[in-house]
């Protein structure tokens, strides 16, 4: 199953115009990150950091004045004001047709989730839980009202901009509809576990449920749990994996605190879950995974790219987000020793990978750190 | 909801500070108008394209043929004075007869 091409009926109707307007911003973003963005570094050696030199009499040091640097320049200041008005347009154009089509889309999603036919299920979290703030009081990415809006028993919205959105950004990234970060995971596990055939499969973060379709139409006698903070978003990705006819299970959790008992599942994942999580609940999300996971299961984590930047300066371009797009966790994610972490959480050195994995599709690679639990 | 409603409801979900890079925070907030004309240019020139296909299947003119149509004389003539009156709605400031005085002290 290829989950971005996939259609479903908890995608809003689009007009022509919608649609026109989604790959009006999706050829602004690929011309931003394929021609303007890559200059970047080359506008700081040229112009932003000769011009902080000179106010400053010395060179930029820490990545505080680095970043200063970069701003000396104007046309990377072009830049930066341009990706992030297209970053905001990215959520337009993808809501518009969200917010208008909504009251079709609560009411798809209230039948499917109580059908007698349906295959997975929702599982709320009990009173008093409170989703973690660092997460939920941030537009991450920019995406408006963040990941746990959640504005009545009804809502899908915070689903439904997360998988709009998503597939606008994507494309703008270059990456087609063929790419999957579930199928990238897989493929690696495969190579390195010939027949691997997981059982229970564990989804840590795992938003509207790309990855946890893609799991559960991939290995179909798996049962495939997946946990995210957010009412609306777990709603969503309930009704969206009933209309794609997959069993999948959400559960409204934070990942650092399951509620699951040990050795649970024999397959645990995240997907882009590190670098949106802060350090204290990522090394409890850690800890957790190996709980959860059975002696002899693997634990999977994999994000972007952005720790194989290769110097300070690369790293600073790259960190744009973590000012510009809400990527409040980027900067700890891209600079912690997550190796360390998995051997804190419990997984001796021999039993660890980490890697780099190439894209099912599309240009670029993911980050992958990989744990087998003795036993 | 209608596409208006959509439109400011999204906005009004946005929380957290909004962070500029230009040195003067207005010119910004002009690009960002810009750059949404940009992509409703877009929209209208899918449009456009969309119309001329149709036109052309209707007619049976060929999509070259039609896309390669020049008028010239009164129809010529009649676009020019559309285009002139486009430049000087869009360029109204520069032509404005007042000399600009800061309204702020
Ligand atoms: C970029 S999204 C990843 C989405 C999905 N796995 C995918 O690949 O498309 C990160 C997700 O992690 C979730 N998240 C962050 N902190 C969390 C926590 N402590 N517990 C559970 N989920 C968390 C966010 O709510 C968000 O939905």
């Amino acid at each position: 199953m290829k989950v971005r091409s996939v259609q479903h009926e908890m995608l809003p109707e689009t007009t022509v115009d919608d649609r026109s307007r989604q790959a009006a911003v999706v050829s602004l973003r690929r011309l931003l990150n394929t021609q303007v963005r890559p200059r970047n570094v080359e506008l700081y050696e040229r112009e932003g950091r000769p011009a902080w030199e000179r106010r400053h009499g010395r060179a930029p040091e820490t990545a505080e004045e680095i970043r200063a640097a970069f701003f000396e320049s104007r046309r990377y200041r072009f830049w930066s004001a341009t990706h992030r008005a297209a970053q905001e347009m990215i959520w337009i154009a993808a809501g518009e047709p969200v917010f208008r089509d909504l009251e079709r889309l609560e009411a798809t999603a209230e039948r499917l989730a109580s059908s007698p036919e349906r295959r997975g299920g929702l599982e709320l979290a009990p009173a008093g839980y409170v989703p973690p703030g660092e997460v939920a009081d941030v537009d991450i990415h920019l995406q408006p009202g963040g990941y746990a809006m959640t504005r009545s028993a009804r809502d899908v919205a915070c689903g439904a901009l997360y998988e709009n959105g998503g597939n606008v950004f994507a494309f703008g990234q270059g990456l087609g509809k063929a790419d999957s970060k579930a199928g990238a995971v897989i493929r690696h596990l495969e190579g390195a576990r010939p027949g691997l055939k997981p059982r229970r499969i564990l989804d840590l973060g795992c938003s509207a449920g790309g990855a946890a379709c893609h799991y559960a139409a991939y290995y179909p006698d798996a049962e495939v749990h997946a946990v995210d903070i957010g009412e609306a978003m777990l709603r969503y990705a309930h009704a969206r994996a009933e209309s794609l006819d997959v069993r999948v299970f959400f559960h409204q959790m934070n990942a650092a605190d399951l509620r699951f008992r040990d050795g649970e599942f024999d397959l645990v994942v995240s997907h882009n879950l590190l670098h949106e999580i802060g350090r204290d609940n990522r090394r409890a999300m850690m800890r957790e995974a190996f709980r959860v996971c059975e002696p002899g299961g693997l634990v999977v984590h994999q994000d972007v790219p952005t720790r194989f930047e290769p110097t300070p300066v690369r790293q600073v371009e790259r960190a744009w987000d973590t000012r510009f797009n809400g990527e409040a966790h980027w900067s700890t994610y891209s600079g912690d020793d997550l190796l360390a972490d998995m051997g804190a959480a419990g997984f001796p050195p021999e039993a660890l990978e980490e890697t780099r994995l190439d894209k099912v599709a599309g240009p670029g690679g993911w980050y992958l750190v990989l744990g087998r639990k003795p036993g | 909801m209608k596409a208006a409603e959509a439109i400011v409801t999204l906005a009004s979900l946005t929380r957290g500070p909004r962070p500029f890079s230009f040195e003067n925070r207005e010119a910004e907030e002009v690009l960002n108008v810009a750059l949404a004309l940009l992509v409703e240019l877009g929209v209208a020139f899918d449009r456009i394209d969309r119309l001329e296909r149709l036109l052309a299947e209707r007619t049976g003119i060929s999509l070259d043929d039609l896309r390669a149509t020049d008028y010239d004389g009164a129809a010529g003539a009649e676009r020019q004075a559309a285009r002139d009156a486009l430049m000087a709605r869009v360029l109204r400031i520069a032509l404005d007869a007042r000399v600009p005085s800061d309204g702020r002290g």
